[in-house]
């Protein structure tokens, strides 16, 4: 087997509806241009057309799809974004632990050892649960503040999106606004895991 | 263009459907018997003919090992994955079956697509005489949570018999068409399908725009091998293992004893959606009657299981849609399996609310089919169905795990785009497996297909190649390959892991004619023996009367002369020689009819036939 190396970026999803490269998104607008494109490009209306028509029909409603699908959810837009601005590569929210939260990590692991060793053993879980439990809410709190952030730096990256519509020079606060999504993309998929994992043992 | 009707191809019963130019609305088309509901159920002769539904239902008891019903169960599966069925379904496998399974049909074998072939193949005829027209298109329903390989299957199906399937449809969206029309719901609905051997829920959002209808689905689950079949399964096992003990009968082993059994359970079951009671009795080879009276409350408690395993993909799928329970606005129930009174009360506690039942619950996806099929005929319309994949696409990678790369539940068509390249100097293919399923592992995941990039040798990492995987709108994968370096299309051989491939399907088409020949034949026939017996029976009955009496003695013995011809070709397979001697008996009989109306009355029935007085 092969790993795909990076994401092959053909189509700007963004152009697909006709909107500047911006990560706040009116979803009702979205939603109705999304319908509106769907009568036109569908392939239902192309059933008895010609193959090249039907061609073209397959590939753009395809794409119309592959385009809301992936501007509708906001983790997926800032994702998708930072692809197309070559900002990201394929494979890399698989990241190491961010180093201040190493020590947690390190805790929060062996209390998920001692918990599936309890488990196989019959000890007793009550005192492991509890303590996973106390751990998985630190996360899920952790996780709501790098939603914040990201958040926050998704406003600034607008801002300069704008700003360079308005002609002003902003390239040093783009590239800023771009390294700093990325980071917080990986930090969030980093703890999004452990959240999961975690979740999984308690069940 | 020409016409395209709408089939749905179940597990119990078939149906096709078309709209009707008056009144717009779509209707189901009946068969010879006068029912809309074709059995799907095929039987091979031992004169080798086909025989489909109601007549095959009907050997079901006298020839088992000739008959075959429920192989929608068996479309798109390999021989390791039906082991279980085999425990339950008198299925007989080839045992040289590997990713295609070949079934027994008295000496000969059939793959599941072929067999399902004869069933479209009898529909369209069915449409065909009664519209009086070719046809050669149709929309065929698939349940929602149909895999790549059992929707490969069932166009297979179709081009096997002859007809084009221009699109799949999903039975539940299906059945949300036909509501749509009937009862213009708008808003959140949910469609619970639970037919004869597949169970489908479907959430769909109904939006009115100013183009029209939007009938758009957000969320789809399910489980394809959980149904009526499984109820039926329940209650044999139940019923044989009482008959063991009270009489010491086995039933298993006795295919002929264990149709009686079905059908007789299949009764009572069907007996327990309008009673309290039901009295099961059935009579034993031994001449002992084994009887037992059984409450709807002993039937509730036996099938809770299957019901409650029907709410896992209920609530999975409203989750995907992101919404509660109290947020579905209209619940459709469609299936036969969903007039068992338990599944009424379980569905309606579970949302809040009634569901809908005004459409017949056999016909409602037959007649969904035929809107959807009068919207692709026309090209143009005021309705649109946005459907989605009930499954993940993904490939394997390193170590057997899976990357997701086409979520579940994304609206069809949706694609995505890998790049891959070398990983070792002068490596000249890169393996691609392609696999189906919300599983991490691989192995756990459904296999749709391997295949090959061929690259011209470099060193590792400089090839790069962009695969393009799609899922069309009928759910079905298809890939394509870009060379990015030479620019060059690649065309991928993209053998299917379970499915039949494109010679296979040729060699098929061509037995099929055959059989059509013969099903032909065999139409025929059954169509002279009819007439002739009632014209044997008018012709025995006219002799016995006072008039039959006043025949010269030597026209008696013409017309007795006449009669024992005919019964000894009737006997035969010889459909021709039959009308011959039809016609023989109807002119040795002229006078005898003529002495028959005269004393009847007269000027009315002048000129007729004697079968026909």
């Amino acid at each position: 087997m092969s790993t795909p190396t990076q994401a092959p970026v053909s189509t700007d999803y963004f152009a697909v509806f006709s909107l500047p490269r911006k990560l706040w998104i009116e979803m009702n607008a979205l939603e109705q241009k999304f319908l509106q494109l769907s009568w036109k490009l569908h392939p239902d209306n192309f059933v008895n057309a010609g193959d090249a028509e039907r061609e073209a029909s397959l590939r753009r409603s395809s794409e119309l799809n592959d385009a809301y699908r992936t501007l509708r959810d906001p983790m997926d837009r800032v994702e998708y974004l930072l692809g197309l601005e070559g900002a990201r590569r394929e494979g890399e929210q698989k990241q190491q632990a961010p180093p201040e939260l190493l020590e947690e990590v390190f805790e929060l692991n062996e209390s998920l050892d001692e918990l599936r060793e309890a488990k196989a053993e019959g000890g007793d879980l009550a005192v492991l649960r509890a303590r996973l439990e106390s751990a998985e809410k630190n996360f899920q709190h952790q996780l709501e503040q790098v939603d914040g952030e990201l958040f926050a730096t998704a406003k600034q990256w607008d801002a300069t999106v704008d700003a360079e519509a308005s002609g002003a020079n902003v390239h040093g606060e783009r590239e800023a606004a771009k390294s700093r999504l990325n980071e917080l993309l990986n930090r969030r998929s980093y703890i999004r895991n452990l959240v999961v994992n975690v979740q999984k043992e308690l069940l | 263009m020409s016409r395209i009707v709408g089939i749905d191809l179940g597990t119990t019963n078939s149906l096709v459907a078309y709209i009707d130019a008056q009144t717009k609305e779509p209707k189901c088309i009946p068969g010879p018997y006068g029912s809309t509901l074709c059995p799907s159920v095929v039987s091979l002769d031992a004169d080798g003919s086909i025989v489909v539904g109601e007549a095959a239902r009907r050997r079901l008891l006298t020839q088992p090992e000739r008959t075959i019903y429920s192989v929608k169960r068996l479309m798109g599966r390999g021989a390791a994955d039906v082991q279980d069925e085999l425990k339950l379904f008198p299925f007989r496998i080839d045992p040289n079956s590997r990713n295609v399974i070949r079934v027994q049909l008295g000496d000969t074998y059939f793959t599941p697509p072929e067999i399902s072939a004869f069933i479209l193949r009898e529909l369209k005829s069915w449409a065909e005489a009664f519209l009086g027209e070719c046809v050669a298109r149709a929309v065929v329903t698939v349940p929602a949570y149909f895999n790549d390989a059992q929707r490969q299957a069932t166009k297979d199906a179709g081009k096997i018999a002859g007809l084009e399937i221009v699109r799949l449809v999903n039975e539940p969206t299906a059945a949300a068409l036909a509501y749509g029309l009937h009862e213009k719901q708008r808003g959140h609905v949910a469609v619970y399908d639970l037919g004869g051997g597949t169970f489908d829920i479907s959430v769909l959002k109904l939006i009115s725009t100013s183009d029209g209808d939007i009938y758009q689905v957000l969320a789809t689950n399910g489980d394809t091998h959980l149904g009526g079949d499984d109820i039926d399964n329940l209650l044999q096992a139940l019923v044989r293992e009482s008959i063991r003990k009270e009489h010491g009968v086995e039933i298993s082993g006795k295919p002929e004893l264990a149709q009686e059994l079905r059908k007789a359970l299949i009764a009572a079951k069907h007996q327990l959606s309008a009673a309290a009671q039901a009295d099961i009795r059935f009579p034993l080879p031994n001449g002992a009657i084994f009887a037992m009276p059984f409450s709807r409350e002993h039937f509730d408690n036996l099938i809770r299981p299957i019901v409650d395993r029907t709410m896992g993909p209920v609530k999975a799928a409203l989750a995907d849609a992101h919404l509660a329970p109290s947020e579905i606005e209209e619940v459709v129930l469609v299936g036969g399996t969903t007039r068992t009174p338990l599944i009424r009360s379980t569905v309606e506690e579970f949302f809040g609310r009634k569901p809908h039942t005004e459409l017949n619950p056999d016909e409602v996806v037959a007649l969904g089919a035929a809107v959807q099929a009068n919207i692709l005929e026309r090209g143009v319309s005021n309705m649109l169905l946005l459907d989605v994949t009930p499954l993940s696409l993904g490939i394997e990678t390193y170590g057997g795990a899976v990357s997701k790369i086409i979520p579940r539940n994304a609206t069809i068509p949706a694609s995505a785009q890998e790049q891959y390249t070398t990983g070792v100097d002068n490596q000249t293919g890169i393996d691609i497996h392609v696999l189906q399923g919300e599983r991490e592992l691989a192995k756990d995941c459904r296999s749709l297909a391997r295949f090959t990039l061929k690259t011209a040798p470099a060193p590792a990492g400089l090839p790069r190649i962009d695969v393009k995987f799609l899922i069309d709108a009928n759910g079905i994968l298809q890939v394509s390959a870009k060379d990015l370096r030479t620019g060059e299309e690649h065309s991928i051989e993209v053998q299917p892991s379970y499915g039949i491939d494109d010679t296979e399907i040729e060699r098929m088409l061509e037995e099929s004619i055959e059989y059509a020949e013969q099903d032909f034949a065999e139409r025929q026939l059954i169509e002279a023996r009819t007439e002739s017996e009632a014209i044997l029976s008018a012709t025995e009955k006219a002799l016995g009367n006072p008039q039959g009496a006043e025949l010269p003695p030597e026209e008696r013995a013409a017309i007795e002369a006449s009669v024992a011809t005919l019964r000894e070709s009737v006997t035969g397979s010889d459909y021709k020689l039959i009308r011959r001697r039809i016609d023989e008996l109807n002119r040795a009989t002229e006078r005898l009819a003529e002495l028959l109306m005269n004393s009847a009355v007269q000027s009315a029935l002048e000129g007729r036939k004697l079968a026909e007085v």
